[in-house]
């Protein structure tokens, strides 16, 4: 039986542990304060880098791995199992250029015929958006089906999910360029909470801006409710930037309307917690 | 003619605001219609013509231009009607003076969304069809204005009937007075009647009773006025001359391009600090090229001085207030309070800048066109900078107590390089004055009809950029209209509404337009009036604190929310708005 093997990046937001539970192989980003340079979630963990931007000025940057990277890892795995399937998962190309350094990487392989073994990607998504789809993939890689049931698999799941993140503070927006020009500048004096989602072709726009808490709270239960109803089977997987409270106390409003069966929390990587920002609360929603 | 009409407004503009049926302090129907007509007067000077056509067309622009607050709008569209109706005529007979009073009035029903009976309409309705009815049996045109004025007085009488807060509080409307008094005073002129007998005819009005009231149209904010107001109380009469402290009522520009090379920079903030040490009523509006400055000093040579080097002095007014005051008291027995020192007025309508709004873009700096901009009214140099900060480019000064006219609404209009402006007058007596401009502005504007500062500020919020201008209307629409407002304020005199005994010095608590409480404890309206404003639920409260706001009401009231609604969000921003002490809003 071809063995399939499951690469990803950094931003996928998945623990090591669990990585290492399915054989989930990761490349890492890289992010620099000023002339500091770490590998993400290598040689920076998450709540190290929290600190670090609440206490740096600037705001980090993140680059995108190299292709040489990803040509690497794909020949080691290749190497150590000849007759693999390689499913590539990355960050939305539509926000970094992490999908074209692998989709280039993928073509510099020195292995004959590697292009066959290989399958890159586009998760159109970001942060635990991507490890969702990567973790379907393991599991399904786990009880032997093959590269296409995957891919179909995932193509299915990625269309299917709702992705809404409640920012806490327009500062880190601000401060990245990241939100238009002219709400740029919008803002400042009131309690503004930002909703910003991922659209079906991975770009991030900014859905509405709303007053407070628990109304951009209540604002995303509505815009679920467009997909959802209150009856169906529902999973929901949190990404949440140093605020868990936050993220739970979003489920625990999101359980009284909707038919919620599990609810899994991550943390918020760094590459897009830099641009949302400490507070942010990302939400990942799919029928079961 | 139309300057007796003027004159006998302006005189009794005190006693028409006396007549405002609420209690709140902003008695100003007089002042409104009164700034109006003196608008239209000036548009008249210096355009004296044989042809009447062309003499009420020059008033008719400048009653437009100068509308503020809805029955000065209303009347201005009389007067839109009139002059068109009688645009080609050298002179006019009963007939064409009754044809013209009727279109006129058919203009101001036009121009208004929802008439409401026992206003200032309905007066000048009723007159008008009297007109009609009698004009070809009435031999002279001064015959006719003669009975149009007792048919309007009559038909003023009846508003209480027909308006049940009139009724309830014993007056009639205000906006109808003013226009009773506008159309005595063509009367008066047309069988020139001497003036000497405007004593006589004051007493018998005042014997008459039941006088007239407002009620600001389709707003129905309200109050009570007592059903006669007492002569010689007018706030003018009660300040002693001497009071007057910094006398010099100054105006002059700065221009700037005619400076030395080596002039100052100049700092706006720092150049007000100057002022006020020896003034104030300070407003110092910078553009372009020239600086505008208006201060009230006791140091009129030290303002000058100040100003030099920043540039050449022009267009300089200086005016000794004390000697106006005295001019004033002589004058009529302090009947009057209409005339306001020009201050109050060029307050109202300056748009605020500098100190309020630093970050306001000039526009002369602008060459592009922007596809949207807004401009909203309001009080308090705090909402004004929030209002900044959301979306809106410029804000108006101006609320319940001074209504910006059609023209500082067409100015800054003009000042503003978008392709579509929206407009939101925040009040509900503005409303009109803001139409009327994105009618006459001859560009892309429309009128997001908000009625208070927190539904101006959701609307605000709700615009997007990047959606088209009936998709915004449509979200700014919904925004403010889903949004609950109340206002704390302080009564200005002893009355009783729906119920409600007020007394004046009172706290009023004011759900939308309805007074829900009123007592002497400040806390106790808030909590009162939150409380009511929470009944159907909410999550997120704004207090905008004003001038007279107390910090320790301000935290008492924060824990007080934080312990009865603790589900409910609690943000508490600095309003800085005069009067009001407290604005909230529940969403």
């Amino acid at each position: 039986m071809t063995k399939i093997r499951i690469v990803t990046d950094s931003t996928a937001d998945l623990p090591a542990d669990i990585r290492k539970q399915f054989e989930i192989e990761m490349v890492p980003l890289q992010l620099s304060f000023g002339d500091e340079t770490f590998l993400d979630a290598v040689t920076i963990e998450t709540d190290q880098f929290y600190q670090k931007l609440a206490a740096s000025e600037q705001l980090p940057k993140s680059s995108q791995p190299s292709t040489i990277a990803f040509k690497e890892l794909y020949e080691r795995i290749l190497t150590e199992t000849p007759d693999a399937q390689i499913i590539s998962i990355h960050l939305s190309a539509a926000l970094s250029g992490t999908y074209q350094s692998a989709v280039i990487g993928s073509t510099m392989v020195e292995i004959e015929d590697a292009e066959s073994h290989l399958t890159v990607f586009d998760s159109k998504s970001a942060s635990i958006g991507i490890g969702v789809l990567v973790l379907k993939a393991a599991e399904m890689a786990g009880s032997g089906s093959s590269k296409e049931q995957i891919i179909a698999e995932l193509e299915k799941l990625r269309a299917e999910t709702k992705i809404y993140f409640l920012v806490d503070t327009l500062e880190y927006l601000q401060k990245g360029g990241r939100i238009g020009k002219a709400s740029a500048v919008i803002g400042s004096l009131l309690n503004i909470k930002p909703i910003l989602t991922l659209d079906e072709d991975g770009v991030v726009s900014s859905i509405d801006k709303v007053r407070g808490q628990k109304k951009a709270m209540l604002r995303i239960v509505e815009l679920l409710h467009e997909k959802f109803n209150s009856q169906e089977p529902v999973t929901v997987t949190f990404a949440y930037a140093e605020r868990l409270e936050g993220a739970q106390e979003m489920n625990e409003l999101l359980k009284s309307h909707f038919n919620v069966q599990g609810t899994t929390y991550y943390e918020l990587g760094p590459v897009i917690g830099t641009h949302a920002g400490p507070g942010t609360v990302g939400l990942f929603m799919h029928r079961v | 003619m139309a300057a007796a009409g003027a004159e006998l407004l302006n005189r009794n503009a005190e006693r028409v605001n006396a007549l405002n049926v609420f209690p709140v302090p902003d008695g100003d129907t007089g002042t409104n219609m009164n700034l109006t007509m003196t608008s239209g007067m000036k548009e008249l000077q210096g355009k004296t013509s044989p042809h009447l056509g062309k003499v009420v067309e020059a008033l008719s622009k400048g009653l437009l231009m100068g509308a503020r607050g809805n029955s000065g709008v209303i009347l201005s569209q009389l007067f839109r009607g009139f002059a068109k109706s009688l645009a080609s005529s050298e002179e006019a007979g009963p007939a064409q003076l009754a044809a013209a009073l009727q279109y006129g009035v058919d203009m101001a029903y036009k121009a208004v969304v929802k008439p409401v009976e026992g206003t200032i309409l309905t007066v000048a309705r009723e007159a008008a069809k009297h007109a009609v009815t009698i004009a070809r049996r009435t031999g002279t045109a001064d015959e006719l204005m003669r009975e149009v004025y007792e048919k309007a007085n009559e038909a003023l009488q009846r508003t209480p009937e027909q308006l049940p807060v009139l009724k309830q509080v014993g007056v009639v409307d205000s906006g109808g007075q003013g226009l009773v008094y506008i159309y005595e005073g063509f009367a008066r002129v047309l069988s020139t009647l001497d003036a000497t007998q405007h004593e006589a005819s004051e007493a018998s009005f005042v014997t008459e009773a039941a006088l007239p009231e407002d009620v600001g149209m389709a707003d129905r904010l309200r109050g009570t006025a007592p059903a006669r107001p007492a002569a010689g109380h007018s706030a003018q009469a009660r300040l002693a001359t001497e009071d007057i402290e910094f006398l010099y009522d100054m105006e002059f520009f700065i221009d700037r391009s005619k400076a030395a090379k080596s002039a100052p920079l100049f700092n706006e903030q720092r150049f007000k600090d100057a002022l006020a040490k020896d003034g104030d009523s300070i407003l110092v509006i910078e553009s372009d090229d020239v600086i505008k400055v208006h201060v009230h000093s006791r140091k009129p040579g030290d303002v000058l001085n100040l100003a030099l080097p920043y540039g050449e002095l022009i267009d300089i007014h200086i005016l000794n207030m004390r000697e106006q005051h005295r001019d004033l008291l002589d004058e009529e027995g302090h009947a009057d309070a209409g005339n306001l020192p020009d201050s109050e007025a060029l307050a109202a309508a300056e748009v605020l800048t500098g100190g309020a709004a630093p970050q306001t873009t000039s526009p002369e700096q602008v060459h592009e066109y922007a596809p949207f901009g807004i401009i909203a009214v309001a009080m308090g140099e705090g909402i004004a900078e929030i209002l900044l900060d959301n979306n809106v480019d410029i804000v108006l000064s101006g609320g319940q107590t001074m209504n910006p006219s059609t023209e500082d609404f067409v100015k800054a209009i003009e000042a503003l390089p978008a392709e579509h402006i929206f407009l939101l007058p925040n009040n509900g007596n503005i409303i009109l004055a803001a139409e009327q401009a994105a009618e006459l502005a001859g560009r892309s504007v429309s009128v997001i009809t908000t009625r208070t500062v927190p539904q101006g500020l959701a609307a605000a919020l709700a615009f997007r950029e990047d959606e088209s201008i009936e998709r915004n209307s449509e979200l700014m629409k919904r925004a403010s209209e889903s949004v609950r407002s109340g206002q704390v304020t302080q009564a200005v005199r002893d009355t009783s509404i729906d119920g409600i005994a007020i007394r004046e010095g009172d706290f009023i608590g004011i759900q939308e337009k309805a007074i829900v409480v009123s007592t002497s404890d400040l806390n106790d309206a808030c909590r009162t009036l939150l409380s009511g404003m929470l009944e159907e639920g909410g999550d997120l409260i704004t207090v905008l604190t004003g001038e007279d706001a107390d910090a320790n009401v301000t935290s008492q009231l924060k824990q007080w929310l934080n312990s009865e609604h603790p589900d409910v969000e609690v943000e508490v921003l600095e309003g800085g708005q005069p009067l009001y002490p407290y604005v909230f809003a529940v969403e």
